[in-house]
């Protein structure tokens, strides 16, 4: 492909969103007549294409624009197409889920409902927006634009995940906007500080200077949280199990799916993974990175498995999944001999947890309104999905195997038998989330079914698809994962058995005793209720100080205003002295001399 | 022509527009309109024609005598030029914003005389060759903006007009005193002699230092430094075009502008971090941007957050100025006109949801982004780019700031600027919020305080013309901040003209 189509196609796979985002404005003004439109039409859903097409077809290449911000500069590598692919792939099919899921919504707005139509509206503006956010920050290798994408990806996608309205999409909302804004100032603090240390405007740059910094291994810090907030690190993803569930399930299938995974992004292209002259400090940062992400793996096991909502359920699936992607990460820091190994098998990780999770979330949407379809035959269909995370089959059985493999061969057996535990938790959270699925399917069942060739079921279809497939087409994108030799497979397989054998036992046990009630199920969020119960007292506590400060700031202007007015009546009563004066002068002056000429007159 | 012609001629557009709008009766609507845009035009003109001059080597100055030793002087050199160029174009969005604004109110021509004499004040202040001259259009400055501010003459205006009147006078006084103190120890020292107050040894030192901090102290004032900052937040009673031009064109502008000449020009970089000075400016400046920040979050009103954001915002480039190197030069220099470029935008729109709704208070802006769609995109690009997001112009700023902040080994000031980004969203996302994801009365809920439909378009087009065009000034100069003549480049144009020989 010559230098001159790949950049017209990288700019056309950044505009074109952006293109559709004003269109549904520029349309709605000159439909000024009042009738109300469907705005997600099939144009609509084309936005993450000429994406799609750039990655698969548009080999590597970069695009220098120096009038562009600080000077920008986008680039399409190995690892950004592969990344690329799975993200407007991802994107391309829950668009056109979304299409089938808020058709009700589009007859309740061209039956006259105000209130949907500008939901419609709004969800039809920002989900491009997010999307022209999310593909920018895959491809910029300049900070600038890289933030750029990073902050209008995060930021649009709070219109996604209030969009339903209700006082818990309000609340989901606002942890995801408080925690993502924290997120902001942090990476803000660390880019500002390592680019200024640097005078680096590239994140090739940051990456590779950071190690030589005197104090590098804060900003990596700063970076790790800051990011981290998007890759749900445990303590810093609250807002996951929040905002998923009251999302439309499209944009928790995209949040899930492709967002989240720009946190890991974020930390393979600042923080210098695989430099063997990093020094202890930083491999100190990996094995923290890696407990950390460990912790969250398996803890987020635990409290995901108590949670009643399948999204929520899956949620929690997100925060272990990512754990174990941090750990790898983390690994980058800790042994970055390793890292060259690593690398891939954490960009494949990404794509298979991204297109899988799509297609699990897409499929709670699926269950809540089922097609026309056998229900054996929906239950397999739901299943595999799960079973692909849980590393038994497909794209899972593939990641696993390879990620496995490098760490074996870097000789860290006890790291994989920690993984493999997590993946335990991982099979019991896909069988806690596929039952309260089935729960729920039986009374939609009942409700009615859709047409297998409506836009929902053809798009979960052709994603489960895509993604059970992951190994097959990936090598069109360029790259091409190793497969699982036969005599590995049951190591690869024991985790899930074993899951899944947790998992009947401990349904069974629920099923015939329930569990007594003074057992208090975490809440989706877990600690952010009491962290906002915290704070609210706190800011109840330091209220009265406010008011007493506020209080003597009063009393201090109002001492001066005293003081002026003492002064100015002071010098008023001159003035009036001065006017008595003015009126008996001459008086006093003749009483004056009067005296005078008496004293000499009296005088011998 | 002479070089004595442009900067003469700059001043003297609008020194005789407002001689010629006192002149014209009350009722001349259309000759006092097309007068004054004829001006703003003509003064943009003229404005850019220096610039292409100076580019190519021209200089523009005029000079003479008023005292033994002491002269007027006038001068256009890369500095005063930017800051002028900022002043005429924002000066023209507020003439038109002002003419939609001040439609069938009374004392039109008072007004319209006044605002023509504050921006001449101002070009004057930007092209002055001397402390002297400079005192001059400052103390101009002063007395053209009273009326304005008092406009209204309801009793809170008058109030407010009269803090406006006190804080600036005693300022003035105090900065008359540092003149002279500095004009008795150095002579008339025209900008960009730094080499005069380098000379002098170690025992003037502690003088140097001293009337230093008095000069700021005179100049804090206009420039909106905590604890001087009192007057600006009480200000906001006066008319929206007012506002506008108190917080983005005019007077804090001359304030910073004014630090900006005395740290760079009076007494240069390298003997004000020598002094210790510049640490000093640092930390004044960062108290004032984490306060106002606060103040401004626990508002009520819209115009007095927006006003409290102001002396936040301002202080960055006080901050900048404070940062010793060429990124913290060119932080406070882009930011002097980026910062007016956003907040003319805030202002504009506030003004427009208060002539359209009748809002004034931040509760009352529920649901406005269905009614209002345009000025409300406007406001968002101004709320963003105060917290700094990228692709706006406050995401220039930052980035030099910070970068300017560890070049100048003061690496604490990030944690500044990441709290006040953070402040910034937390005062500023509410409001985008109320816009456009809360039901407001189009959407059924309540109603509007003062509806009044001013215009075809969501309000009358004079109005939102001047707002939709700052926004996409802010939106384009961040954009495409690597071209010829951005903000940015030509701060940076100008920060090397001070740092390399």
């Amino acid at each position: 492909m010559s230098q001159e189509i790949f950049a017209a196609l990288m700019v056309v796979a950044l505009l074109w969103p952006l293109a559709l985002v004003l269109r549904e404005p520029l349309m709605a003004a000159l439909n000024a007549r009042g009738e109300t439109r469907f705005p997600l039409g099939p144009l609509w859903a084309t936005a993450p294409l000429p994406a799609l097409l750039l990655a698969l077809l548009g080999g590597e290449g970069s695009l220098a624009l120096s009038s562009w911000l600080l000077g920008g500069v986008w680039v399409l590598d190995e690892t950004r197409r592969v990344l690329l692919a799975f993200t407007a792939l991802l994107w391309l099919l829950a668009g056109w889920y979304a299409r089938g899921y808020l058709a009700g919504e589009g007859e309740r707005a061209t039956a006259g409902n105000g209130a949907a139509s500008a939901r419609l509206a709004r969800f039809a503006i920002f989900w491009p927006l997010t999307l022209s956010g999310n593909l920018l920050l895959l491809l910029a290798e300049d900070i600038a634009s890289f933030y750029l994408g990073f902050a209008v990806m995060t930021f649009a996608a709070y219109g996604l995940v209030i969009h339903s309205g209700t006082r818990d999409a309000l609340t989901g909302g606002r942890a995801y906007l408080i925690m993502a804004v924290l997120g902001e100032g942090l990476i803000l603090g660390g880019l500002l500080w390592g680019a200024g240390s640097l005078g680096a405007l590239t994140l090739g740059e940051l990456r590779e200077g950071l190690v030589n910094l005197e104090h590098g291994v804060w900003i990596g810090a700063l970076l790790w949280l800051g990011f981290g907030v998007k890759a749900g690190v445990a303590g810093l993803h609250l807002w996951l199990p929040l905002a998923h569930p009251v999302a439309p399930t499209p944009a928790s299938a995209v949040l899930s799916g492709a967002m989240v995974k720009a946190g890991v992004v974020g930390w393979m292209a600042t923080l210098p993974l695989g430099l063997v002259e990093a020094d202890a400090a930083f491999a100190g940062l990996g094995r923290i990175m890696l407990a950390v992400g460990l912790a969250g793996a398996l803890g987020a096991a635990l409290i995901g498995v108590c949670q009643r909502h399948p999204k929520a359920v899956l949620a929690y699936s997100s925060v272990s999944q990512l754990g174990m992607l941090a750990v790898l990460v983390g690994m980058g820091l800790a042994a970055p001999g390793l890292w060259p190994a690593l690398a891939p098998a954490v960009v494949l990780f990404a794509a298979h947890h991204g297109l899988t999770k799509g297609a699990l979330f897409l499929g709670v949407g699926i269950g809540e309104h089922p097609p026309r379809l056998p229900a054996w035959a929906l239950a397999v269909l739901l299943t595999l999905p799960a079973l692909s995370l849980a590393g038994v089959l497909g794209s899972g059985l593939t990641t696993k195997w390879v990620f496995k493999a490098a760490l074996y061969d870097g000789g860290f057996a006890g790291l994989v038998t920690w993984l493999s535990l997590a993946a335990v938790g991982t099979t019991v959270l896909m069988a806690r989330a596929l039952w309260r699925q089935w729960q729920g399917e039986r009374q939609a069942r009942l409700d009615g079914l859709m047409p297998l060739a409506a836009p929902m079921p053809v798009a979960w279809l052709l994603l489960l698809v895509s993604a059970l497939a992951l190994p097959l087409w990936l090598p069109v994108a360029g790259m091409r994962p190793a497969s699982p030799p036969v005599s590995e497979l049951f190591g690869l397989w024991w985790p899930a058995l074993l899951g899944l054998a947790v998992a009947l036992l401990v349904g069974w046990r629920v099923h015939r005793q329930p569990p007594r009630l003074a057992w208090r199920r975490p809440p989706p969020g877990d600690l952010w209720w009491p962290l906002t119960r915290r704070l609210g007292r706190l800011w109840g506590g330091t209220r009265p100080w406010l008011a007493r400060l506020a209080a003597a700031k009063k009393g201090w202007v109002a001492w001066w205003a005293a003081l002026e007015r003492s002064a100015t009546s002071a010098l008023d009563g001159l003035s009036e002295r001065e006017a008595w004066l003015s009126r008996h002068g001459a008086l006093l002056m003749m009483a004056v001399a009067v005296g005078l000429a008496l004293v000499l007159l009296a005088s011998p | 022509m002479s070089a004595a012609f442009f900067p003469v001629a700059t001043l003297a557009t609008s020194l005789l527009a407002a001689a010629i709008i006192f002149l014209l009766p009350e009722g001349a609507f259309r000759a006092r309109t097309g007068l004054n845009l004829a001006a703003a035009v003509l003064k943009i003109g003229l404005v850019a024609w220096m610039v292409r001059g100076l580019s190519q080597g021209h200089s523009y100055a005029v000079e003479f005598p008023v005292l033994e030793g002491l002269a007027f002087v006038l001068r256009a050199d890369a500095l005063g030029i930017m800051f002028a160029g900022l002043s005429s174009l924002l000066w023209l969005f507020t003439t038109v914003y002002a003419i939609g604004y001040l439609e069938d109110s009374p004392n039109r021509r008072r007004f319209f005389g006044f605002f023509s004499l504050c921006v001449a004040s101002t070009l004057g202040i930007s092209l002055a060759g001397n402390l002297f001259t400079f005192l001059i259009f400052y103390e101009l400055l002063t007395l053209s903006t009273y009326p304005l501010v008092a406009h209204r003459g309801n009793p809170k205006a008058l109030a407010a007009a009269t803090l406006y009147l006190r804080f600036t006078l005693t300022a003035g006084l105090v900065l008359m005193l540092g003149m002279v103190a500095l004009h008795a120890l150095a002579g008339d020292i025209r900008f960009g002699q730094r080499e005069v107050l380098a000379e002098f040894g170690a025992e003037q030192r502690g003088t140097l230092i001293a009337i230093f901090w008095v000069l700021i102290a005179g100049l804090g004032v206009k420039a909106a430094l905590v604890p001087l900052h009192g007057w600006l937040p009480r200000a906001m009673v006066a008319p929206a075009p007012v506002s506008a031009l108190l917080h983005a064109v005019a007077v804090v502008k001359a304030g910073a502008f004014g630090i900006v000449r005395l740290v760079y020009d009076v007494y240069g970089a390298e003997l004000s971090q020598a002094l210790g000075l510049l640490t000093g400016l640092a930390i004044v400046a960062s108290v004032t941007i984490l306060y106002a920040s606060l103040r401004a979050l626990a508002q009520v009103e819209l115009k007095r957050r927006l006003a409290f954001s102001t002396v936040s915002q301002v202080s960055y480039i006080v901050l900048g100025i404070g940062l010793f190197g060429p990124l913290g030069t060119i932080a406070a220099l882009s930011h002097l006109l980026h910062q007016g470029m956003m907040k003319i935008t805030l202002f504009f729109c506030a003004g427009n949801y208060a002539e359209e709704l009748g809002i004034h208070r931040i509760d009352e802006l529920d649901g406005a982004g269905r009614r209002m769609p345009l000025t409300s995109l406007a406001f968002s690009v101004g709320a963003l780019g105060m917290i700094g997001l990228p692709p706006l112009v406050g995401f220039l700023s930052k980035w030099y700031l910070g970068t300017g902040a560890v070049q100048a080994g003061m690496p604490w000031v990030i944690a500044v600027l990441v709290a006040s980004s953070l402040l910034n969203a937390a005062y500023f996302l509410p409001i985008l919020y109320r816009l456009w994801f809360c039901p407001g009365p189009d959407h059924g809920v309540g109603e509007w305080p003062a509806e009044r439909h001013l215009g075809r378009f969501e309000t009358s087009s004079w109005l939102l013309v001047p707002a939709l065009a700052t926004a996409l000034f802010s939106v384009l100069a961040g954009l495409f901040a690597g071209l010829p003549y951005s903000p940015l480049e030509w701060a940076t144009r100008v920060a090397n003209l001070e740092y390399l020989p």
